[in-house]
């Protein structure tokens, strides 16, 4: 292009080029200002928790401000035997430090989770410790209780050093950090979270799988019936989408329970004694049969919405060209529904790996998940740190799915309608 | 009528607003516990008093009320609790520390209240409320011939096959589970606390739990809530569960077919404590003064079968028998303290669980969820 044209000028003289760019200037202004608020609250209640609970699951410096002259004199000893005289003194100083401001319960708290038992002990320590003579604290202390003279105590109050920790991390796929540093898995008797962590995935694999199977018939029946009947049928998958989770819940209870009303059917007819009556809740089955129906209509609905859009006629050119029955739906229709497929499996996937209520509900012990867990450790325990760290993995996960499917699929291939 | 129809609206709003800053909110345990409490002593309390104490459910624990101190907005001011948690929420600060005889009435005799409670209190922001057992009871109509006795015939799957219900947690099932296996509890249990201070004590008793779950005659169901487990009984999901005496009793009034086993049953202190910087402190105060008085506390005995933490409360209603609100049942003999039903007892060492309560939790919770 000639690099001497000539600007085109507006009529009151000013380069067209900038008065565009000023022109949509304002444009921008003004549609940043309308998706403003909702960016704003988008911030608020999402990005700024996340970011919380990011920094909360490895933010370990309440402890590390506690003890400032434990720590430092810590660092000399090596972890292997009782720490020496100068450890006991300044952790007793520091000790005295936090009584004097009335937060050694905080302290108290924090190292009793670190290694339980620390509870007692401190509190016998802070009874009997007005009675202390000068010098010699290592005795004293030592005499107080006889944890404190075990080296694990000590070691424990070692490990909660570092103002920054991924032991939160760790531990939420059975593993510990161990007296030489290196990276082991927990005592068998409490491995719980992989455990966990697999009968997540695989209870959320098989919901999708059984909602996969009773959706895709639904939904073909319901696209390919005539109006007034698939209207009808609609109402049928909307309505118990409509009524409140906990109602539904709460019926197939009292639908499986042993002494349900499906048992006293079976038991009617015969087919089960009376005394033998099958288990179907309170367990895994129970989670798998209440989560597919409750997650139903989310597959239903997509997989609808894009069988709407299929021409019959594309089905009937298949079979006019030689296909079986068979084969028309295996090559022009199927094909054709993979879009609405993916979409309600991502859907029913994603919020089944983060189901709730209803397996705390009808799970028992063998059908929670990791998100019962979860909220075990913030209602119960108070180790929020922990929760917020399985919390983010649970995120990260479901971003990796996605992420998979992107690549494996394509993200833009999914259809909602 | 748009009119009228804002200006109610307003009204309605301001009145809510003054009526809650005057008002005191008591968070309990809900269903006929609750009930005793707000009938018992809650409702007289705010008649003589000149405001009204609210009363709302919640399921224990310190989480609720941690979160509303973090948020900067709390929202209650008395929380019922366990032993456990009045001793780390005093840790936390979460609580006022009380002055014992200060800060709550003489019994009618002139007995300073703190010579007036049955037991020493766990920590300074404890006041104790009630004595309640954790026992267990079976369904009358659907046991057969044979009746279940003790401890050990709630483990004993050959004898009274079905499921049991069982607590969420391991807070007494452990000691349960020891006391069933064949360790004599000693005065309050002190033998069972030594036993499950060792590894091997915790594994064993674990272990008595996991077995009666997955045996095939047997199995559990977990019950977190204190209705859940008349339900259970009556419904025939389980043959039999454990359970807060109290609960069970107030069924059988109900005309449920219950039984309460009362051998190796776990006594167990309830508290109530006063959040620090709660909403309406002042009043706070005033209100479980009045509350854990001698007859607040045997008023809400009249509602239910738990033994009131004053010992003159116990005066009372031994001179006004049959002391419950139906006018026809003696409510002593039905207490968790009453001298037949505490021949093979312990007591729940909040100390021990305050110390193990987490480590316990995660073995706890691994067992669970490794159950077949």
């Amino acid at each position: 292009m000639n690099t001497d044209t000539k600007q085109i000028l507006t009529s009151d003289g000013i380069p067209l080029e900038k008065s565009l760019k000023k022109a949509e200037r304002v444009n921008k202004i003004k549609a940043f200002l309308l998706v403003a608020p909702l960016l704003l609250f988008l911030i608020i209640t999402y990005i700024s928790p996340i970011g919380d609970m990011l920094t909360r699951s490895v933010d370990d410096k309440m402890i590390t401000n506690m003890l400032p002259k434990t720590f430092k004199a810590m660092e000399k000893w090596d972890g292997q035997e009782l720490p020496p005289e100068e450890v006991f003194a300044s952790f007793l100083s520091d000790y005295k430090i936090l009584i004097e401001a009335q937060t050694q319960g905080k302290l108290t708290q924090r190292l009793n989770k670190e290694k339980n038992g620390f509870n007692s002990i401190l509190k016998k320590l802070k009874r009997k410790m007005k009675s202390f003579e000068e010098g010699n604290t290592k005795e004293q202390i030592m005499l107080v209780h006889k944890r404190f003279a075990d080296v694990s105590y000590w070691r424990a109050i070692k490990r909660t050093a570092p103002p920054y920790s991924i032991a939160k991390y760790l531990k939420a796929v059975d593993m510990i950090t161990d007296e030489n540093g290196s990276v082991v898995k927990v005592e068998e008797n409490r491995r719980i979270y992989v455990k966990l962590w697999i009968r997540t995935l695989e209870v959320a694999f098989f919901v999708t799988l059984f909602c996969f199977l009773m959706g895709y018939p639904i939904a073909h029946l319901l696209a390919t019936i005539p109006m007034k009947y698939s209207n009808l049928l609609m109402i049928c998958v909307l309505l118990p989408f409509w009524t409140s989770l906990l109602v539904r819940t709460a019926s197939w209870m009292i639908i499986l329970q042993q002494q349900g009303v499906l048992n006293d059917f079976f038991v009617l007819i015969g087919l089960v004694s009376d005394d033998n009556r099958p288990e179907m809740m309170y367990n895994k089955i129970g989670t798998y049969v209440a989560m597919s129906q409750i997650l139903l209509p989310f597959m239903v609905l997509p997989l609808y919405s894009v069988m709407k859009t299929i021409s019959p006629s594309l089905v009937r050119a298949g079979k006019s060209l030689g296909g079986t029955p068979f084969t028309t739906f295996w090559k022009v229709y199927f094909p054709l529904t993979a879009s609405g497929i993916g979409a309600g499996s991502l859907l029913v996937f994603i919020l089944a790996v983060g189901y709730y209520i209803t397996p705390e509900l009808v799970g028992g012990a063998s059908g929670t998940l990791i998100s019962n867990n979860i909220a075990y450790h913030m209602k119960q325990t108070l180790d929020w740190s922990f929760a917020s760290a399985m919390g983010l993995m649970l995120l990260v996960g479901v971003m990796a799915i996605y992420w998979i499917y992107n690549k494996l699929v394509g993200i833009d291939n999914i259809k909602l309608g | 009528m748009k009119k009228i129809s804002k200006l109610l609206l307003a009204i309605s709003f301001v009145l809510s607003i003054t009526s809650s800053a005057f008002a005191v909110t008591a968070v309990s345990w809900g269903g006929a516990y609750t009930n005793s409490q707000k009938l018992g002593y809650g409702d007289p309390a705010a008649k003589k008093l000149g405001f009204p104490i609210n009363w709302v459910d919640y399921s224990g624990g310190l989480s609720e009320i941690t979160a509303q101190k973090e948020a900067g907005a709390i929202t209650w001011d008395i929380i019922d609790v366990y032993a456990m948690d009045t001793i780390n929420g005093c840790d936390e600060g979460l609580f006022v520390e009380f002055d014992f005889d200060k800060d709550f009435g003489p019994a009618p005799d002139g007995t300073p209240a703190s010579k007036d409670f049955f037991a020493p209190m766990p920590s300074k922001c404890a006041v104790g409320n009630i004595l309640y057992s954790w026992n267990y009871a079976y369904n009358t109509d659907k046991i057969g011939s044979k009746k279940p006795k003790t401890i050990k015939d709630f483990f004993n799957t050959k004898k009274f096959p079905g499921k049991r219900g069982i607590y969420k947690g391991a807070l007494t099932n452990l000691e349960i589970a020891l006391a069933a296996d064949g360790i004599k509890p000693g005065k309050g249990g002190a033998n069972i606390y030594k036993a499950l201070n060792t590894e091997k004590g915790v594994a064993r008793a674990m272990n008595k739990i996991k077995a009666l779950c997955e045996d095939p005659k047997g199995g559990c169901v977990f019950w977190s809530g204190g209705a859940k487990p008349p339900e259970l009984l009556v419904s025939g999901e389980v043959v039999m569960s454990t359970g807060w005496n109290g609960r069970f009793f107030n069924a059988q009034m109900d005309g449920a077919p219950l039984a309460q086993v009362w051998d190796g049953q776990g006594l167990d202190y309830q508290y109530m404590v006063v959040v620090k910087g709660g909403p309406n402190e002042a009043d706070a105060m005033k209100a479980i003064k009045e509350m854990m008085s001698t007859e607040g506390l045997a008023g809400s005995a009249k509602h239910i079968a738990y033994a009131p933490f004053r010992i003159s409360s116990l005066d009372i209603i031994a001179k006004g028998e049959p002391w419950y609100k139906d006018g026809k049942t003696n409510m002593l003999p039905q207490m968790p303290s009453a001298k037949v039903n505490t021949k093979n007892y312990f007591l729940v060492d909040p100390l021990y669980w305050a110390d193990n309560g987490t480590e316990l939790g995660e073995k706890w919770e691994a067992m669970k969820a490794g159950l077949k």
